[in-house]
C-alpha cells in the first residue's frame, strides 16, 4: 500500500460527514424541482395522449382517453369495501397471494442461499440447478404449475414464490461470500462459532444484498400471482384485466395497470424506507 | 548473515532477564523455531518464516518491525490462532497455542468495528461470542472511558474519526482482559498527526492496563518510541535478526523522546540494519 493510498483513505474518512450533509441539502433542493418537473411531464403526457385520441381519432377500444382511464379507476374504488365488482376484493387477493409467495419464496432464497454460501457441498451440488433455473424464463413454468397446484391461490403463491425466489438466493449467496475478510478474520480471532460468525457478522454484513433481492422481489412476486392469474383464477387483478380485455373495456384494463403501478411504486417505498432504518450504516465510510 | 542472526539473538535473550523495570519478566509468549510456509495456490511452496525465536516477557512492551512481507503479520497471526504453524512451538504462559485463544486479543489494520453495531456494542462484541454472558457491564464503560471514548458509546463507527475506530478495536481487544494485545500495524491507516497522537495514546492506555503488548509496525521511529524491545525481522523468510533493548524513561513524549540521543541512535541503528537487509522500508 502507498502513502498516497493511506492519506486518501483517511481523508476521505474524515470529510464524509460533511460531504454527506452538503449531499443531503441538494438532494433536498433537488428533490422539490424534480418532483415539480415529473408532474409537469406527467400533464404533458396526458395532454398529449388526449389530444392525439381526439385528433387521430383513435377508437377508444384502442386507446381510450385519459379522462375515461379516470373515470373507470373512480368506478373501481368508489365501491364499497367488500363489493365484488370494485377493485378491492380483486387486488387485496392478488396481493396476499404475492405476499404468501413472497414470504415463502424470499424465506426460501435467503435459506437456501445462505446454506449455498456456507457449504461447499451444497453449492457444488446446487449451482448448476440454480443457473440453469436462473437462465430459464419463469414464466414459461406458470402453465405447468397451475397443472399441479390448480385454479386455485396456491398455484398463484407457488408462482409468485417462484419468482420471488431466485433473486434472494442470488443476493444472498452473493452477500455472504463477499464480506470481508478482515471481519471473519476477528470472528476467528474471538473464537466464534460458525452459526455465530454467521448471525453475528455474515448476515448482517449481506444485508444491503437482502435488501436490493427484496425489493426485485417483490415486483416479481406480483408478476407471478398476476401471471397464474392470467391463466385462470376467481378473482385477482388480472381477472379483472382479462375479463376487461374480453369485453374490450380498455379503459378498465389501463386503470387496472395504473392500479398496480401505484400498488408497486408503494411497495418499493415501503421496502427502501424499512432497508433506510435497518442498513443505515450502508454506503458510510468506515476506514 | 541468518548466522548473525542467530548469534544476536541468543545474545538478546540473558539481556531480556536482567531487565531495569520492576515487573516481573517471566516470558508470556514463547516462540522457538516458529516457521510458517505456505501452498500456493499452483501447488509450490513460499516459505513466509524460517525458525523465528522469540521471548516476550509478561508486560513487556514488545515493537516488530521488518521489511515488507517477512512475515511479521504472519507471526502474529499465528499467535492469534488464525494461522497454525508448520514447526516449531509456540507457548502461551507455558501451554502451547492451539487456535485463538481468550488470553490473546488482536487489533487489526484496519479498524474492523461491525458498521452496524454501536461503539458500545462492538466493544462488548467478544463478551457476547463464544457462549459468554457479559459479566460485568461497567468494565466496556470502564475500557472506553479509558481509551477516551466516554460519551461516544452510542456513536455508529462511521461516526467517529479513523483514530476513534481504532480506539475503540483496542478496547475490544482489552475486553476479554486478555493476557497479551497483539497488534499488527493499528496506525498504518492513520495520517501522521493523529498517528503521533495515537502513539502517545497507546502508551498511556498500556500503562494503565499494564497488559503484555506485541506490536507490528513499519515504522522505525514509532517501534522505538513505543517498545521495551524492537525485534528486527529479516526479509522472508523472516527471522530475527537482532532484538533491541530500548531503555528510554516512559512515559515518552513526542518533544522529549524523539530528540534524545538515545532515541536517535536506535532508530539509526536499526534503520542500518534493515537497509543492510536490502528491504524496501521507507
Amino acid at each position: 500500500m502507498s502513502r498516497q493510498d493511506v492519506h486518501v483513505r483517511e481523508q476521505a474518512s474524515i470529510d464524509l460527514p460533511a460531504q454527506a450533509h452538503a449531499e443531503d441539502r441538494l438532494s433536498l433542493l433537488g428533490r422539490r424541482n424534480r418532483i415539480l418537473l415529473t408532474l409537469a411531464g406527467a400533464v404533458v403526457l396526458l395532454g398529449l395522449w388526449h389530444l392525439s385520441v381526439v385528433v387521430l381519432q383513435v377508437p377508444p377500444y384502442i386507446l381510450p382517453p385519459p379522462a375515461t382511464v379516470v373515470s373507470a379507476l373512480w368506478n373501481g374504488l368508489h365501491v364499497p369495501l367488500m363489493s365484488p365488482v370494485g377493485f378491492y376484493v380483486p387486488l387485496a387477493s392478488t396481493l396476499y397471494n404475492a405476499g404468501m409467495g413472497f414470504l415463502i419464496g424470499g424465506l426460501l432464497g435467503i435459506l437456501l442461499g445462505s446454506l449455498m454460501a456456507e457449504f461447499r457441498p451444497v453449492e457444488t451440488v446446487l449451482m448448476p440447478y440454480a443457473f440453469a433455473l436462473q437462465s430459464l424464463p419463469k414464466v414459461a413454468i406458470a402453465p405447468l404449475i397451475v397443472i399441479w397446484c390448480g385454479f386455485g391461490d396456491s398455484s398463484k403463491i407457488a408462482m409468485a414464490g417462484l419468482l420471488a425466489f431466485f433473486p434472494l438466493m442470488v443476493n444472498t449467496f452473493t452477500g455472504l461470500r463477499t464480506v470481508d475478510p478482515a471481519l471473519l478474520d476477528l470472528m476467528r480471532a474471538l473464537s466464534a462459532t460458525r452459526l455465530e460468525t454467521y448471525r453475528v457478522a455474515k448476515l448482517p454484513a449481506a444485508a444491503p444484498y437482502v435488501f436490493a433481492g427484496l425489493d426485485m422481489a417483490a415486483v416479481y412476486s406480483l408478476l407471478g400471482a398476476i401471471i397464474a392469474e392470467f391463466l385462470g383464477a376467481q378473482q385477482g387483478i388480472g381477472v379483472t384485466i382479462t375479463q376487461a380485455q374480453a369485453v374490450t373495456d380498455v379503459a378498465t384494463v389501463f386503470a387496472a395497470l395504473v392500479l398496480l403501478g401505484i400498488t408497486g411504486i408503494v411497495i418499493h417505498t415501503v421496502i427502501r424506507a424499512v432497508e433506510r432504518s435497518v442498513v443505515h450504516w450502508a454506503g458510510r465510510a468506515n476506514a | 548473515m541468518r548466522h548473525v542472526g542467530r548469534i544476536e539473538l541468543t545474545a538478546a535473550k540473558p539481556a531480556e532477564l536482567r531487565t531495569t523495570s520492576s515487573k516481573a519478566r517471566t516470558p508470556l509468549v514463547v516462540a522457538e523455531g516458529v516457521a510458517k510456509t505456505y501452498r500456493t495456490v499452483s501447488g509450490g511452496n513460499i516459505a513466509a518464516l524460517r525458525a523465528v525465536d522469540i521471548a516476550i516477557g509478561e508486560g513487556d512492551f514488545v515493537c516488530l518491525v521488518g521489511p515488507s512481507g517477512c512475515g511479521k503479520s504472519t507471526f502474529l497471526r499465528l499467535i492469534a490462532g488464525l494461522d497454525v504453524l508448520s514447526t516449531g512451538r509456540l507457548t502461551l504462559a507455558g501451554s502451547p497455542l492451539v487456535g485463538a485463544s481468550p488470553d490473546v486479543g488482536v487489533v487489526f489494520q484496519s479498524a474492523t468495528l461491525l458498521p452496524w453495531l454501536s461503539v458500545y456494542e462492538n466493544v462488548r462484541l467478544p463478551l457476547r461470542i463464544g457462549g459468554r454472558r457479559d459479566s460485568d457491564p461497567g468494565r466496556t464503560q470502564r475500557l472506553l472511558a479509558m481509551v477516551g471514548l466516554a460519551g461516544f458509546e452510542d456513536k455508529y463507527p462511521y461516526e467517529l474519526s479513523g483514530g476513534m475506530q481504532q480506539r475503540a478495536a483496542i478496547c475490544r481487544a482489552l475486553a476479554r482482559d486478555p493476557k497479551i494485545l497483539l497488534m499488527d500495524e493499528p496506525f498504518g491507516a492513520l495520517d501522521a498527526l493523529t498517528r503521533e497522537r495515537m502513539n502517545v495514546e497507546l502508551q498511556r492506555i498500556w500503562l494503565a492496563s499494564q497488559k503484555t503488548v506485541l506490536l507490528i509496525t513499519h515504522s522505525i521511529g514509532e517501534s522505538v518510541f513505543l517498545g521495551d524491545r524492537v525485534v528486527v525481522m529479516s526479509q522472508r523468510p523472516g527471522r530475527v535478526l537482532q532484538d533491541f533493548r530500548i531503555d528510554l524513561p516512559r512515559p515518552r513524549t513526542f518533544e522529549q523522546t524523539t530528540s534524545d540521543p538515545e532515541y536517535l541512535r536506535l532508530v539509526r541503528e536499526i534503520r542500518a540494519l534493515l537497509d543492510s537487509t536490502g528491504g524496501d522500508e521507507a
